[in-house]
């Protein structure tokens, strides 16, 4: 579904990605682990054009979608919650949430979305007049994870959704990727908490330095030496 | 994705300059060594000494002219250039810098309080407010940087603006200047030597005022050379790069920004009372916008942060304003086609180009900060700097960087947007309603 | 209470400062049309749109071209007035928008990436273009320009406090279309992509919002609201056309949108009124008010942008994410 190839990228002189190559298929959780300025949030923009790869291709459902806009890429059904949130802080939470229909046609497939939104964080329902800024750390997560969903994306990208969270929101939170893929998305994950995020993946990726150094099925990622010394803490 | 190398080819012109230049000895040595370093300034300085010898008056006249905005450039180079703050009011300074040699030298105006009538008396000669009226600036300088230097680039920009528009307005306004009708402004004194008299006040011969001219002009930037090698240019450095870094590694950022408009202002002064006593008579009307751009357009020109390329810039400036344009006109208008009262080019022969002075002048200012931010000297200590580090994506001082370095050229469009870290408030968003 | 006050100042000077205080609020609603486009457009791309005084310089241009063409030159009324103020404000208001994107397009937007005071310098340097194109085309000299409202006043006091036509035209307008704009912003899809975009670039990009679309939009508003204040200024208020027109005229609205926080379209509308006023005032009771008034004007720009670079209703904190 999502495809990476021998992905570059550079920030001026800085190499952070050097030949990422990566695929996503339908209906997976994949996990992108890796330590602190691994390159994880770099790989994110870089899917989603915020930074563009000097070479390497990426392909969407068999596109090309190097090189676009973002607004294309988003518009072609991924969707990205970005690294701490970045929520419209001066906006209510219901604006946020339009935000994320932008690019779609007002109807009723549109409302039952926001219904479904609603169902998975019914704390947004209550308050849908409170301005995005003055939302709890927990709050403004699922109000991300929110606006992503209502763009509809068939390819959903977090990064760093349990950062800053409490062990039993981080729990929410892991629950609610699940279920998110249960109703057909699929995920791409990046996360440091590597145990919580391997239980739930498929499979797994290990960055270093902005190269890929491991790749495997989540359990065996689990078990795995490296991982277990670098990430896991045993 | 376009491969991107470290450094540009070299143009041919520009290599094939360089070997003739290294290939080629006079007394034992390459050319390029007699054309670097203070070996040039003292050619340069040579030159300029025979040189009203070798022309004509109109020739000493324009290079008068052409001297007093070299120090106006070097000056604001050492505010806009060194220190990275933009400065839109410099004229403030060459008005204060006007208004003192003139105040000085010709008297504010006073009433005879017998008869009423008005008379003026002098105070000092032009030597003593060479020195004072750059003081004054100086100090001015310093007075209105205090409370606006902690403000981000722009709005320091759109102050200094404020500051160079009020000036003139107050001159105007006190009757002790004179008003609207502006005042006289004296040359030195006749200086006698013995039997040997040298006037500055025959309008036909200003070579003794071209040499007090150059005098200056040499004395300025050779002051900002070294300026610029001191442990002050060093610091202005710093905080151009990278404001909170240089705090804290000990940069008095105060101190070290008011000293750079103060002495920029300074030297806006001594162009000033340069200025006042060439042209003879001043008035709050000779104090525009205009001449803060002209002077800033000098320096984008010739190079932000080069001394030789602000200078060059400000000699193409004025070339073009006393010179070039009235040729253009004259070609325009004697040319065939344009002579021809049937050819569909004939409306040029009305066209005075000199009217179009500005536009042109701003035409060439958007052009070079368009495709050639760094000035036709680029300054190469700035470009070393660059070299190397990512900061010129995200510097936040001002115009520290005005070249778009190559470093960071992969990121998408908008990704600086929101990277340019604010310095302070005023980053409401434009749908704050009610409330 | 305040009879006393007034009974000292005469019914005369209570007239005079109501007069003074209608001026002000006339000048201060075109004020008021023209910092909207600073505050909109630095609220997106945080630039000091330096050209934006004389993008309305060119509002007045066209009013002046159009009125010649429709071979007007005197007062006319009724629905005949009407009818060309309408005509005239639509001119004006999408040959400025256009204008204003076209500069986006050619001269910052290349910038975008570039330290932030070279944007600005390219900014200057449109000014620089814009004048001087009009100074050429013009000439150096005002335009003298028919006043086209019919000068029966509404209310007359002693001829000391007047209100006419014109008065109520312009306040009219200047509230339906900021009004209209509040209810753009605020209520519109487009209006919360340009909030978002303000906030946030790179999360609006993230909600499929095209940036440039986004920031175009910003300058089309923007312009279209200096060629409505400027159709507004030239019929009613200077009586004249000149290419010099936009650099004061600029730098005053400039001024009134930091006074009430730049980057807040509220700010901008209370900002506006507030320079009028205080234009209004200075004229009015300064000895040689006409010279002092600039004066009076940038030093305000000067005392609020150093002690408070927020404004009046300026965010006290950035958050910026
Ligand atoms: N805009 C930028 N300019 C220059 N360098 C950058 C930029 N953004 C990131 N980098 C550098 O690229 C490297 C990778 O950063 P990235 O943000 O992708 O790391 P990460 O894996 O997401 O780390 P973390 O877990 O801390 O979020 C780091 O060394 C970082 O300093
Ligand atoms: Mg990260």
């Amino acid at each position: 579904m999502l495809e990476l190839e021998g992905v570059n990228t550079y920030y001026g002189p800085t190499h952070a990605l050097t030949d990422v190559s990566l695929t996503v298929n339908r209906g997976e959780i994949v996990a992108l682990l890796g330590a602190n300025a691994a390159g994880k949030t770099t790989t994110m923009k870089t899917i989603f054009g915020l930074v563009r790869p000097r070479s390497g291709t990426i392909t969407f459902d068999g596109k090309r979608i190097d090189g676009h806009p973002t607004s294309d890429i988003v518009a072609s059904g991924l969707a990205l919650v970005p690294e701490a949130r970045r929520i419209f802080s001066r906006m209510s939470v219901m604006e946020n949430l339009q935000m994320g229909a932008y690019i779609r046609q007002p109807g009723p497939e549109l409302d039952a979305d926001l219904e479904r939104v609603f169902t998975l964080f019914p704390r947004l329902k209550e308050r849908t007049a409170q301005v995005g800024g003055t939302l709890s750390g927990g709050e403004q997560q699922m109000l991300a994870m929110g606006r992503a969903l209502m763009t509809k994306p068939r390819l959903l990208c977090m990064d760093e959704p349990s950062m800053g969270l409490s062990p039993i929101l981080v729990q929410t939170v892991f629950d609610i990727i699940q279920e998110i893929r249960a109703q057909g998305v699929t995920v791409f994950l990046v996360e440091q908490n590597a145990f919580m995020a391997l239980n739930i993946a498929d499979r797994g990726y290990v960055l270093q330095q902005g190269k890929i150094v491991l790749t495997d099925t989540g359990k065996n990622l689990l078990t795995n030496d490296l991982v277990r010394r670098a990430y896991l803490g045993g | 994705m376009s491969v991107r190398s470290g450094t540009r080819p070299e143009p041919a012109w520009r290599a094939r300059l360089r070997a003739l230049l290294r290939d080629t000895t006079l007394a034992g040595r390459p050319l390029e060594w007699y054309l670097s370093g203070w070996r040039l300034a003292l050619i340069l300085l040579v030159v300029m000494v025979i040189f009203p010898w070798l022309v004509g008056s109109t020739f000493v006249a324009d290079a008068i002219a052409v001297g007093i905005y070299i120090t106006l450039a070097v000056g604001l180079n050492i505010v806009v250039g060194y220190a990275g703050l933009l400065d839109l009011g410099y004229v403030a300074f060459f008005a204060i810098g006007s208004y003192a040699e003139a105040t000085g030298t010709f008297g504010a105006l006073q009433l005879n309080s017998v008869t009423g009538e008005v008379i003026h008396t002098p105070v000092l000669p032009f030597w003593p407010l060479l020195v004072i009226g750059a003081l004054v600036a100086g100090i001015f300088g310093i007075v209105l940087g205090a409370p606006t230097l902690r403000l981000r680039g722009d709005y320091l920009a759109i102050v200094t603006l404020g500051f160079g528009e009020i000036v003139p307005i107050l001159f105007n306004y006190f009757p002790f200047w004179f008003g609207n009708t502006g005042m006289s402004a004296l040359p030195p004194a006749d200086i006698n030597l013995g039997g040997l008299t040298i006037t500055f006040s025959d309008p036909l011969n200003r070579i003794p005022f071209y040499y007090v001219v150059l005098a200056v002009v040499a004395l300025v930037i050779l002051g900002s050379f070294s300026l610029r090698d001191s442990s002050l240019g060093r610091a202005w450095v710093a905080i151009r790069e990278d404001e909170t870094a240089a705090a804290s590694s000990g940069v008095n950022l105060v101190r070290t920004k008011l000293l750079a408009f103060g002495l920029g202002a300074t030297m806006g002064g001594l162009g000033g009372v340069l200025n006042g006593a060439y042209i003879g008579a001043i008035s709050p009307n000779d104090f525009p916008f205009f001449v803060s751009i002209t002077v800033l357009m000098m320096i984008v020109l010739g190079g932000i942060g080069s001394i030789w390329g602000v200078t060059l810039g400000a000699i193409i400036l004025r070339f073009i304003d006393v010179d070039l344009l009235g040729r253009i006109s004259q070609f325009v208008q004697a040319n065939p086609v344009v002579n021809n009262p049937v050819s569909p080019l004939h409306f040029l022969s009305t066209v005075d180009f000199n009217q179009a002075k500005y536009l042109i002048y701003g035409i060439m200012l958007l052009l070079m900060i368009l495709f050639r931010p760094q000035g036709i000297i680029p300054d190469v200590r700035r470009r070393r700097e660059l070299k190397g580090i990512g900061a010129a994506v995200e510097s936040t001082s001002a115009i520290g960087v005005l070249e778009r370095e190559e470093a960071g050229a992969e990121l998408a469009a908008v990704d600086t947007l929101d990277q340019t870290t604010y310095a302070g408030p005023g980053s409401d968003d434009i749908g704050r309603s009610g409330d | 209470m305040h009879t006393m006050a007034l009974a000292a100042a005469g019914p005369a000077g209570f007239l005079n400062f109501l007069q003074a205080i209608k001026i002000g609020i006339t000048a201060g609603a075109i004020y008021a049309l023209v910092a909207l486009g600073y505050t909109l457009v630095y609220g997106i791309i945080e630039l000091i749109n330096f050209a934006h005084g004389d993008v309305f310089m060119w509002g007045t241009q066209v009013t002046f071209v159009l009125i010649t063409a429709l071979g007007i030159t005197s007062t006319i009324g009724g629905w005949q007035l009407v009818g060309v103020l309408a005509l005239l404000v639509v001119a004006a208001s999408v040959f400025c928008g256009v204008l204003n994107v076209t500069i986006e397009r050619l001269a910052y937007r290349p910038l975008r990436r570039a330290p932030r005071l070279a944007p600005l310098i390219a900014a200057i340097a449109v000014s620089f273009i814009l004048e001087n194109i009009a100074e050429l085309w013009r000439g150096p000299g005002q335009i003298a320009f028919p006043n086209l409202f019919p000068s029966t006043a509404l209310i007359n006091i002693n001829q000391t406090f007047v209100v006419e036509y014109r008065d109520v035209f312009i306040v009219v307008l200047a509230l339906v279309i900021m009004f209209a704009l509040s209810r753009f912003i605020l209520g519109t899809k487009l209006g919360r992509a340009m909030r978002a975009t303000a906030q946030d670039p790179e999360a609006a990009q993230l909600m499929g919002v095209n940036i440039n679309t986004t920031i175009a939009l910003t300058f089309l508003l923007g312009g279209a609201l200096a060629g409505a204040g400027a159709v507004v200024f030239t019929v009613s208020t200077a009586g004249y056309v000149w290419f010099f027109t936009g650099f004061q005229f600029g730098l005053y609205a400039f001024t009134a949108a930091v006074l009430g926080g730049i980057g807040n379209v509220n700010g901008a509308v209370l900002g506006g009124f507030m320079i009028g006023i205080v234009e209004g005032l200075s004229i009015a009771y300064l000895p040689q008010g006409s010279i002092l008034s600039t004066a009076v004007v940038f030093g305000v720009l000067v005392l609020v942008l150093v002690f408070r670079p927020t404004g009046f209703l300026g965010a006290q904190v950035p958050d910026k994410a």
